[in-house]
Order: structure tokens, then C-alpha cells, then sequence
């Protein structure tokens, strides 16, 4: 479902059905409720965010991934400078008000919860556990039901360029 | 890339690197201005006390729906300063363009050359080469009195002969040129993976 294909000049491409995305929805719902989170975002490792639940009215969330990603990428870097061979798992930030957790999932995406202090730091643990358990089924179930030629296209590319034209007066 | 089905989304990445002090966030300070507020997000810049660039600049722009799908850019910058390599690495991952930010001043070749090649480098470890991947050169300040001629820039730094603009960014002039160039050529280059 999640397919993350190498093209061919060896870069990535991220594509997510309909079904999948549905799925998860659902899952970060759940964990929404069960840590009484006030926002959650599934992102990839390259920033990009794909999906949020909770209250994300007052937060730039496209912001919050690319900020999180790149909070990631440097602890992985970190990680190498100290000796530690994997990257870090996870990532704790601790606030007055508010706490954030963010941890990976698989090799390609990562998960943000934010949550209030008084919620227990373990009990996020678990339930976000399990949650990047289910994300990870989720990733592996291989159907494609779309056609990536079928979006950009030629007519596509012509499109965008009018209306580039036209944003960028 | 990333395409979301649900939300008919396409996300592209695209990175403004550069030698420091070359005019990477001014740019993205200027498409801000310039767009109108509906089509781009908020412009985030993790800067030092010394108004330079320490992690990066990041901002999204949105330019309306076609044939249903929506399009959307990130844009990012990278610190431009030699040891900080490794933030320059990590905000390169999962890039879909770049755009390289030239300094045109004479005393600033080194510079240019040396961040190309740094650039070059990290593509590298990637798995791209300079010669394949989508990028453009803008040449910045172009109104400097000290500033190279053109001829000798594109003999030194563009010897894969991509589109190369001439900016004075803090003027706004040439910055959409480069946006537009980068997008297009982004684009054609996932059409022909595909």
C-alpha cells in the first residue's frame, strides 16, 4: 500500500492509496484518544507531513514535520558521532506545559505526539508502540490501485507552468 | 516525492543551497513577500543572533488545484557556512530540485566552487549526479560593482549547462524566474521516471 518506489535515476517516491491512508487515519485516531494527545502527525523522513489528528487548528503542522524531521536527521547524526551504530528510535522533548514525543516508523516516515505534562511519559510509550506497529502492517500490505503516469502527465506539466505564471506575477 | 491519494496531494521538495552569505533565505524571504497569502505558509528561519541561517529556512507554497490534484512545494534553505556540513546533508534528504545560490562577487568564487562541490558530494552519497538531477544556478547580485562576468561563472560552475538566471534577490529580480525554472524542470524529471 505504501509504496515507496526507487526510480529509475535512484530516487525516491512515496505514493499512498486511498485505503491506506484511510487505515491510517483510523490508527492515529485511536492513539489520539487513548493518550489524550493534543496533536499527532505521521510525516516522512524527508519532512513531509501525510497525515494529522487531533487539534492541529493552532499549529503550522507543515512546519511541525519539517522541523521534526530535521530534528531526527541530526540526532541520527549524532547518534553516528557518539558511536552508536543505529540511528536513535526515539526522540523526548520535555516542556512546561506540553511534551513531545517523536518516534520512528520503519526506516522512511516518523510519528510526533503532542501531549500535555500530566499525561505519564510511559503510558505514550505504550500505546504509540503498539500504534507503530500496526502503522508498520499497514506500510507492508502491497496493492496499488493508482497510476502515478496518470497525474503527471503532460497536460499536468503544461498547468502548472499557467498557473506558476500566474502566482508569480 | 510524495503523493498522498487521499487528499490528491503531490508534495515536492526543493532546497536553495549555496556558499554563505550568497542570498538563499533572502530569496525565500522575497516569495513570501511577493505571494499571495493564500498560496504560501508561514516562512520559518532557525537563524543566529548574527542573522545567519543555523539549520535551515522553510516555508510551503500552494499554487491551486490541476485536474483535481494539488500541488504543493517545500521550500528549504541550507546554512551556507563550510562547517555546517552536516545540517546541509540532512535537509537534502528526499530532495526533488535545487536550486544553487551563486554569490557573482570575484573575491566569492572559491566559495561557489567549494559549496558546489560539497553539494556534488552529497547528491553523491544519495545516489544522484549533478549531470541527471534537476537543479538551476541563480547568479546573485548581479548589481555588485565587484561582481564576475557571467561568461566566467558559467565557465566555472555550470559545466552541465542547466538553466542559469541573473538575480539581484533583495530586488526581487530573477527569484520567480529560478522558483518557476526549478519547478518545471522538477516536474518533467519525475514525468520521465515514471
Amino acid at each position: 500500500m505504501v509504496q515507496v518506489k526507487k526510480l529509475k535515476d535512484g530516487s525516491r517516491q512515496i505514493i499512498l492509496n486511498a485505503k491506506q491512508f484511510d487505515e491510517i487515519t483510523r490508527i492515529l485516531s485511536e492513539l489520539a484518544i487513548k493518550t489524550k494527545a493534543s496533536t499527532i502527525l505521521l510525516a516522512d523522513i524527508s519532512g513531509q507531513l501525510i497525515t494529522q489528528r487531533g487539534n492541529t487548528d493552532d499549529i503550522n503542522t507543515a512546519i511541525l514535520s519539517a522541523l521534526a524531521a530535521s530534528d531526527f536527521a541530526a540526532t541520527s547524526e549524532m547518534a553516528k558521532l557518539v558511536g552508536e551504530d543505529a540511528k536513535f528510535k526515539l526522540l523526548f522533548h520535555e516542556g512546561e506545559k506540553r511534551n513531545v514525543y517523536l518516534s520512528n516508523v520503519g526506516d522512511n516516515f516518523f510519528l510526533v505526539v503532542v501531549f500535555d505534562v500530566s499525561v505519564t511519559l510511559g503510558l505514550v510509550r505504550i500505546y504509540t508502540k503498539k500504534a507503530i506497529q500496526n502503522l508498520i502492517g499497514v506500510f507492508d500490505t502491497s496493492e496499488s490501485d493508482e497510476d502515478t503516469k496518470k497525474i503527471i502527465d503532460q497536460d499536468f506539466t503544461s498547468m502548472l507552468g499557467d498557473m506558476l505564471d500566474e502566482s508569480f506575477k | 516525492m510524495f503523493i498522498n491519494w487521499a487528499l490528491q496531494e503531490i508534495n515536492l521538495k526543493i532546497v536553495y543551497y549555496g556558499p554563505g552569505m550568497s542570498g538563499k533565505t533572502t530569496n525565500l524571504e522575497y516569495v513570501h513577500s511577493r505571494l499571495d497569502p493564500t498560496l504560501t505558509g508561514e516562512l520559518v528561519t532557525l537563524k543566529t543572533k548574527e542573522d545567519r541561517t543555523i539549520f535551515f529556512d522553510f516555508m510551503q507554497i500552494e499554487v491551486g488545484k490541476i485536474k483535481g490534484k494539488k500541488p504543493k512545494f517545500n521550500l528549504y534553505t541550507v546554512p551556507g557556512q563550510v562547517y555546517y556540513a552536516s545540517s546541509r546533508k540532512i535537509i537534502l534528504n528526499g530532495v526533488d530540485g535545487v536550486v544553487f545560490v551563486a554569490d557573482s562577487q570575484k573575491d566569492r568564487m572559491e566559495g561557489n566552487i567549494e559549496t558546489l562541490l560539497d553539494l556534488e558530494k552529497n547528491l553523491k552519497n544519495m545516489g544522484y549526479t549533478l549531470e541527471n538531477f534537476p537543479w538551476v544556478i541563480q547568479y546573485n547580485k548581479r548589481d555588485l560593482p565587484n561582481s564576475e562576468s557571467l561568461d566566467i561563472l558559467q565557465k566555472k560552475l555550470n559545466f552541465f549547462g542547466v538553466p542559469s538566471f541573473n538575480a539581484v534577490a533583495v530586488k526581487g529580480s530573477g527569484v520567480f524566474d529560478t522558483l518557476k525554472s526549478v519547478i518545471n524542470l522538477v516536474v518533467k524529471h519525475v514525468q520521465q521516471q515514471l
